[in-house]
């Protein structure tokens, strides 16, 4: 087998020994002297480039980074101004729908025609359109029981969605849900306060679903 | 082959060599096994692009599992035990001492390797965790970093205790990959798997993992070994060393900090990706100065030097196809497309394996004394997997510019861009198969080399530390 063959020269020639290796090496990289006894300078026009280079990373990075905040997604972006934030509102209706397509819609439907015999009409039931009192509960402590829509009678069992239940809306999202089916299926423009739904919540606590009569003790 | 050494050629036999021989060799042999299990399971997933029905009733093997096993496999079995198995042979050698604390180095190797078993049965029966690049069961995990610990031992030992007050750029290289990965990995797993941080932060954490694995921990290794074998068998000192040490802490400092490219358009902060562009550029004066390095390669005639050529260009053109591809205009188009994986084939078998296997070629002879017992084998690999490499690389590239050009005209039904992909998909599985096929070759030819070495182990004259004295 001749050498050319050979997928390598093997152990039996070395062009460079280890010691070579390290020492000639070394002494480019300016840690010995040469025979004059002068040391090698690093080469000026890579020193350039790379400076070059970090001066561009660094004017990129401080006009595209959004000035480095956690919230700003856009290269263009820029951080929101304190305050900010708390300035705009969530529309309810927006919110409502949102809340109602994840929650109720599956009984109510997104028609808000309900599902007899279980699961009552909205639209143009005397209930959405009646005492915000009474939805507001129904809607914060569930309801369970007989309870009679448009002149027929249903009987099911709605959970409750206020917070604490296994739903857990918040004050401002039962608001919202409310205002957005009275005005859908009701037709009435007055939204539903947030501090209506606390107020009510701050009455009645945690409690047991409600039935139709005690609901209609309620004024 | 039986010729008994002369003077000359007892020079490059370094008189270390011999006990570490069996650690070193169980290194090398290990990787190669998980090489070919690797190129094996790179074939199925090919298949399964173009094929989708093909084994996807075997639940171990659906695309899924088998992606993650051939990654893992990959990474953490061929580039972890070959890239050790390199640095601590350098690190031995250069560092003037016989390497200290070996019974560690197997112990752990046998840790290491019994460890990714588990996990690859883990994997394969759907206990992997949900992070590209991390996706070994969590229980197998901690195991696996003190695996490490205990195979790096030799090689930390070696680089504090080297005779030579300067060192050589394949010393930090080597140095460097050992101490980061337990650093990173104990890191990363901290914040993914035993605490996990919450939302979005986990994917950053995975993202600068994966980018670690091959930036701080396989590249390092494997640029060591081109940074040793290159000088060795051309016979030159490097040009250009000057920078070395430069482009060294380029790597090392921001090497990581270019995974934000993957999260482009992600829901992170916008500096993430910013940072990574930055990041890509820096790593240009590492290209320059490794192209500038390793020019010399280009002068010799063997075939480690052919892998250590392929590597170089594979590693440049990675390089700067990854920095154009981390500008946020230039994504647009390659993002989520098959141009991704192209790209990770060209850095990881491109690159990253044939570095490892020059070093691994150039090694083997030494560390037994003897040289290749079938160098038609380890020619043969050569030119497979370069054609291989070639192969899938353009193939994949092909299909993720036709996928680009498809998918952002919303009137192609996605279906059609399936069928328009098949060409370019079959050719990148034929380039799995010549991979598959030419790492088949090499680890026959390790297995014979590693065999004769072994029978002549009693009465060889060319023991290295016989004709050290």
């Amino acid at each position: 087998m001749s050498a050319s063959q050979r997928p390598d020269p093997g152990p039996d020639r070395s062009p460079l020994s280890d010691d070579a290796l390290q020492a000639g090496h070394e002494q480019i990289i300016g840690k010995q002297p040469d025979e004059k006894g002068k040391y090698r300078l690093l080469p000026l026009n890579l020193l350039f480039l790379f400076s070059g280079l970090i001066f561009i990373g660094g004017t990129y990075l401080g006009r595209f980074s959004g000035h480095f905040h956690p919230k700003v997604f856009n290269e263009y972006g820029q951080p929101p101004k304190a305050g900010a934030a708390a300035a705009v509102a969530v529309d309810p209706l927006v919110l409502g729908k949102n809340v109602y397509v994840q929650v109720c819609a599956a009984c109510h439907q997104p028609t808000g025609l309900g599902l007899p015999p279980a699961f009552p009409p909205l639209a143009g039931s005397e209930w959405v359109s009646g005492s915000e009192e009474r939805i507001i509960r129904i809607v914060l402590h569930g309801l369970q029981g007989p309870i009679k829509v448009k002149g027929v009678e249903y009987v099911g069992a709605m959970p409750a969605a206020g917070p604490g239940s296994g739903y857990n809306l918040s004050p401002e999202k039962v608001a919202a849900v409310l205002t957005y089916v009275r005005k859908e299926w009701g037709g009435i423009e007055t939204p539903v306060s947030v501090a209506k739904v606390a107020e009510v919540r701050g009455k009645e606590g945690n409690r047991q679903p409600w039935t139709a009569a005690e609901l209609e003790k309620i004024p | 082959m039986s010729t008994p050494p002369t003077q000359a050629s007892a020079a490059d036999a370094s008189p270390f060599d011999g006990g570490a021989r069996w650690p070193l060799t169980l290194l090398a042999g290990s990787a190669l096994v998980w090489l070919v299990v690797g190129s094996l399971l790179a074939l199925l997933t090919g298949i399964q692009l173009h094929t989708p029905s093909f084994l996807a009733d075997c639940s171990a093997l659906t695309h899924g599992r088998a992606q993650a096993w051939r990654e893992t496999a990959f990474l953490y079995g061929w580039a972890g035990n070959a890239g050790v198995g390199l640095g601590l042979w350098i690190l031995g050698r250069l560092g003037g001492h016989p390497l200290r604390a070996l019974n560690w180095a197997v112990v752990g190797t046998v840790f290491w390797n019994l460890g990714l078993l588990f996990g690859l049965i883990g994997i394969a029966t759907g206990s992997m965790t949900g992070f590209a690049g991390l996706q070994l069961p969590r229980a197998v995990q901690p195991v696996l970093v003190a695996a490490f610990c205990a195979m790096a031992l030799p090689g930390v030992l070696a680089w504090a205790g080297r005779k030579r007050e300067g060192t050589y750029a394949a010393q930090w290289y080597a140095a460097a990959a050992l101490f980061l990965l337990p650093w990173f990995w104990t890191a990363t797993q901290a914040v993914l798997l035993w605490s996990p941080l919450r939302g979005v932060v986990q994917t950053v954490a995975a993202s600068w993992h994966a980018q670690s694995v091959v930036a701080l921990w396989l590249m390092p290794l494997a640029l060591a070994a081109a940074y040793y074998v290159i000088p060795k068998q051309t016979g030159k000192l490097l040009p250009g060393y000057d920078s070395a040490p430069l482009a060294f802490w380029t790597l090392i400092v921001v090497g990581s900090w270019t995974f934000g490219r993957h999260l482009i358009g992600g829901p992170v902060p916008a500096w993430i990706p910013t940072m990574a562009v930055v990041a890509q550029c820096l790593l240009l004066f590492h290209f320059l100065v490794i192209w500038l390095n390793f020019r010399g390669a280009f002068a010799g005639g063997s075939v480690t030097l052919q892998y250590m050529r392929f590597g170089l260009v594979a590693y440049l053109l990675t390089g700067l196809a990854e920095t154009i591809t981390s500008f946020r205009g230039i994504a647009v188009h390659t993002q989520f497309t098959l141009f991704g994986p192209a790209l990770e084939a060209l850095l990881l078998q491109g690159a990253l394996s044939m570095f490892l296997f020059g070093g691994l070629v150039h090694q083997l002879p030494r560390v037994t004394g003897r040289h290749w017992a079938l160098p038609s084998f380890v020619s043969g690999h050569a030119s497979l997997v370069m054609l291989g490499v070639v192969v899938s690389v353009l193939s994949l590239g092909w299909a993720g510019l036709a996928q680009d050009a498809l998918l952002n005209h919303s009137q192609t039904p996605f279906a059609e861009i399936l069928v328009q992909l098949k060409m370019p998909l079959l050719l990148h599985s034929a380039g799995q198969f010549a991979l598959l096929a030419g790492n088949v070759l090499l680890l026959v030819a390790f297995l014979r080399s590693a065999l004769s070495c072994c029978q002549a182990e009693g009465a060889s004259v060319l023991r290295p530390a016989s004709s050290a004295s």
